[in-house]
């Protein structure tokens, strides 16, 4: 009876003592997960922004420190990618002929300077981007050439009227370099933002000194509630990889939003363990090959197909990743996407095939027919930046070589490698990346178009030009990823240009910066609203 | 002394007269536009028209004689213009970097100096001894390895066995001399260890030099103690060769220390200038490379100026 009473006690103490941790634990948990209000994001950033005007900039240098500062009319769901959900816009509808595009705008959303931000200055902001005044530029206006007119019908109403329907307009809208601008200052001067900041974004402008630092501190009256959760943030500038790797190490600075390579990354890792997380994203962005389709031997299909055949890009994926991310072999759209060419069916198109002998093989066989039997020089121009420019150019001439082709190394400095690329083609191979901030094949495949600014290898060809134009205005999913793999298809055939590598990237942070996603762009996700701190 | 000062001082307009005129040719001279750059970026689609509106909002449409014209007279009245990449003063650009870049050559100098010039003496006093083989080695050291290098070492070490990384903001000494120095520590320290390289050599060679003079001789035979001799009558000789060396490497700390600029994260004049150059701006590389040239012709009036002092039968008419 005693036996029995002390047992039944202990087990009661038992059950007492699992249900107290389990409480802890789920107390514990909680804590750990609701966001901690205050402290200062730290970041390193890896260049200068040439301006603080992302609708006439490129480059993360301006979209990073400045995104949190502005709304957009969509943005892309940081959670979601790549939905498209609201920032500015409420809720919007679509006319059924797919020419009317309807939004309302959000309530009592304020500019930094106090002025209600309303139909009136988005259309400004977009009559800016898409009909640029004299002197302005704005370098995405060509992906809007499907819009005739945007109108504010009301204060919270704006219209965007098409001339032709657009499969793309929404992931357009979303863009992250599409800031809201105030009407009032565009008016005045459109140039005003390249040197001013008025946002209505969660962060407003503290400070910047140019080649150091650029501050945002918290927008108290920022229309979404209760956010953003930090006080603010602050950006570093430092040029130097393996500095940032440092700064991260050193706690100096607790995430760089770009990339850093996986040597860095690991030796990270090594030093401070659970105290920093690693994600690793594919990045929306390759670096391939642009021939110059004007000039000989390249006017010859035969020629740029050995070229293509020559590399062996699964190996150099293999290769070339831990140096430089570089990775996954693909065509013009990134592989995985649903605009992708499956990989049984791209591993029929030349540079391709799995076997990488019967490649080098083929690869002889085309240039002997085409009077190389013995192959011939080259010039591989690119720009004088290590990572991955000088890498993958390092790996494809060597791969050359082994099918008789000795290419000269030849980098160049960036205004050279624009002029000479870009503007002049004065080359005969380039290296040559492209990339977009989301898979949309309105901007991945603009470059392959005649008479595309982008289409640094000069080539031309009609069936091309009108499957871009059919796919472009396909509203119906299936059609549309139909027509953007048979363009795909007909580029690799005619070998006009050669894809090369798809880039990953490591974006390593300190793991007391929560709730922040890294997406497949540097330049989305940035605004920084739901982000917080667990401690200082 | 003073016509000689006046004489120098005039000199400095046609030489830096030619600095400029030849910085202005290059920059235009070298492929790239930098209104293209602008507009271009990485994914330019550039249209001729905001080309040229660009290029007319840059100065770039008028003839070169005009932008050099222009640019030349925005000097004389202290205006460098405007930067065309970022639209602001390049004399407000300036000031944001020059106090950076001055403190980090003035420092480096004095470390460069105190530390040279004794281990120089000492190696040449104690010549083919251990003493003078161990400070060849560690100034032969300074010379061969990068200094960017030994930056990267630095920063690492603190950074894997202490946890800690420098300051990665500048903060000028008046504000805050503690976090100043946090920063500006350890690039001074790797310039000063490269610097003093190339100075200790320097003054070991020509201290050498004048031991073996026949004055010397007589002052030991004179029973002067050893230290009367090197410090009194063989350092004050041996002098002037360092002090052109030491005043060289300073005018050129001032914008060339690009890369320790870089590792160090310093918002420095030698960033700067290789950004600009990149960038195309041709009024920051222009005021920049001006610059320059203005602190190599005021330090050398200042080293030859020196010289009468250390050597009194120099005089300057």
């Amino acid at each position: 009876m005693a036996a029995r009473r002390r047992h039944r006690a202990l087990l009661t103490v038992v059950a007492l003592a699992v249900l107290v941790g389990s409480v802890m634990a789920a107390v514990a948990v909680d804590a750990a997960e609701t966001p901690r209000r205050g402290g200062v994001l730290l970041a390193v950033i890896g260049a200068d922004a040439p301006s603080l005007d992302p609708h006439q900039e490129s480059t993360f240098a301006t979209m990073q420190p400045v995104a949190p500062l502005y709304s957009t009319l969509l943005q892309i769901d940081p959670y979601s990618y790549p939905s498209i959900i609201g920032d500015v816009a409420s809720e919007w509808t679509i006319s059924p002929d797919g020419l009317t595009y309807t939004f309302k705008i959000r309530p009592g959303i304020r500019f930094h300077d106090g002025s209600p931000l309303t139909a009136a200055d988005v259309k400004a902001t977009y009559d800016k981007i898409i009909f640029p005044p004299t002197g302005v530029r704005s370098i995405r206006q060509s992906f809007y050439s499907a819009v005739a007119s945007v109108e504010a019908r009301d204060p919270s109403t704006v219209v965007f009227k098409l001339k032709s329907p657009s499969a793309s307009l929404l992931s357009g809208l979303a863009s992250p370099w599409n800031v809201i601008f105030p009407k009032k200052y565009l008016d005045k001067d459109p140039n005003y933002f390249k040197n001013n900041v008025v946002g209505s974004g969660p962060f407003k402008f503290k400070s910047y000194t140019r080649g150091s630092t650029f501050e945002g501190e918290r927008n108290p009256d920022y229309f979404v509630k209760d956010r953003p959760y930090l006080d603010g943030y602050k950006f570093f500038v430092s040029t130097e990889t393996s500095v940032r790797a440092a700064a991260i190490r050193s706690g100096r600075a607790y995430i760089e939003f770009r990339d850093l390579p996986n040597s860095e990354v690991e030796a990270i890792k090594k030093q401070l363990g659970d105290k920093v997380v690693v994600q690793t994203t594919p990045f929306v962005i390759q670096f391939g090959i642009a021939i110059n389709n004007t000039v000989k031997p390249f006017t010859d299909v035969r020629v740029r197909k050995a070229l293509t055949l020559g590399i062996d890009r699964y190996t150099g994926g293999k290769v070339l990743y831990n140096l430089t991310g570089l990775k996954d072999p693909g065509a013009h759209t990134r592989p995985g996407t649903e605009w992708a060419i499956p990989p049984a069916e791209l591993e029929k198109f030349p540079g391709f095939w799995r076997d990488a002998e019967k490649s080098r093989a083929e690869a002889k066989r085309l240039l002997a027919e085409a009077g190389y039997p013995n192959g011939f020089k080259v010039v591989l121009k690119n720009r004088n930046i290590k990572l991955p420019y000088q890498d993958w150019a390092v790996y494809v001439i060597q791969e050359w070589r082994k099918i008789g082709i000795e290419a000269e190394h030849r980098p160049l400095e960036t205004a050279t490698w624009y002029a000479d690329g870009r503007d002049q083609g004065n080359f005969e191979l380039m290296i040559f990346p492209a990339g977009a901030y989301i898979d949309d094949p309105d901007q991945l495949l603009y470059q392959y178009i005649t008479g595309s600014p982008q289409n640094w290898g000069r080539f031309s060809n009609p069936a091309i030009d009108d499957l871009y134009s059919r796919q472009s205005r396909a509203l119906d999913p299936a059609e549309r990823r139909k027509l953007v793999i048979e363009m795909q298809k007909l580029i690799l055939d005619n070998a006009y240009h050669m894809p090369g590598l798809w880039w990953s990237r490591n974006v390593v942070h300190w793991a007391k910066v929560k709730n922040w996603i890294a997406p497949p762009s540097h330049f989305t996700n940035q605004k920084l609203q739901d982000v917080w701190l667990s401690e200082d | 002394m003073r016509t000689y000062i006046a004489k120098r001082l005039l000199l400095i307009i046609p030489t830096l007269l030619g600095a400029a005129t030849l910085v202005f040719l290059i920059m235009r001279v070298i492929p790239g536009d930098v209104a293209l750059l602008i507009l271009g970026g990485d994914q330019g689609q550039i249209d001729q028209k905001q080309l040229d509106a660009m290029r007319r909002q840059l100065g770039l449409d008028q003839p070169l004689l005009v932008q050099f014209g222009t640019w030349l007279w925005g000097v004389v009245r202290f205006d460098f213009g405007k930067s065309l990449w970022t639209g602001q003063p390049v004399t407000e650009e300036l000031l944001i970097r020059l106090p950076l870049s001055l403190q980090l050559a003035f420092m480096a100098t004095m470390v460069s100096v105190m530390i040279s010039i004794p281990l120089g003496m000492l190696a040449a006093v104690r010549q083919d001894s251990w003493v003078d083989y161990l400070i060849r080695v560690i100034s032969i050291g300074g010379l061969a390895i990068p200094g960017f290098w030994v930056g990267i070492l630095c920063i690492l070490f603190l950074v894997i066995f202490f946890g800690w990384g420098p300051p990665l903001e500048f903060t000028p000494l008046w504000v805050n001399p503690w976090a100043n120095f946090q920063i500006m520590v350890w690039p001074v320290l790797t310039v000063g260890y490269r610097y003093a390289a190339v100075t200790t050599r320097m003054t070991r060679s020509t201290v050498l030099e004048v031991l073996r003079e026949d004055y010397i001789r007589t002052a030991w035979a004179k029973g002067l103690q050893g230290r009367a001799v090197v410090i009194r009558h063989a350092l004050k000789n041996s002098m002037l060769p360092v002090i052109t060396l030491i005043g060289t490497e300073f005018a050129f700390l001032i914008g060339g220390l690009v890369v320790t600029e870089t590792v160090f994260t310093l918002n420095g004049v030698g960033r700067f200038v290789v950004d600009a150059v990149a960038h195309r701006d041709y009024p920051v590389v222009q005021a920049l490379i001006f610059l320059i040239a203005f602190s190599f012709v005021i330090v050398n009036l200042l080293v030859d100026l020196t010289y009468a002092w250390f050597d009194p039968r120099i005089r300057y008419r």
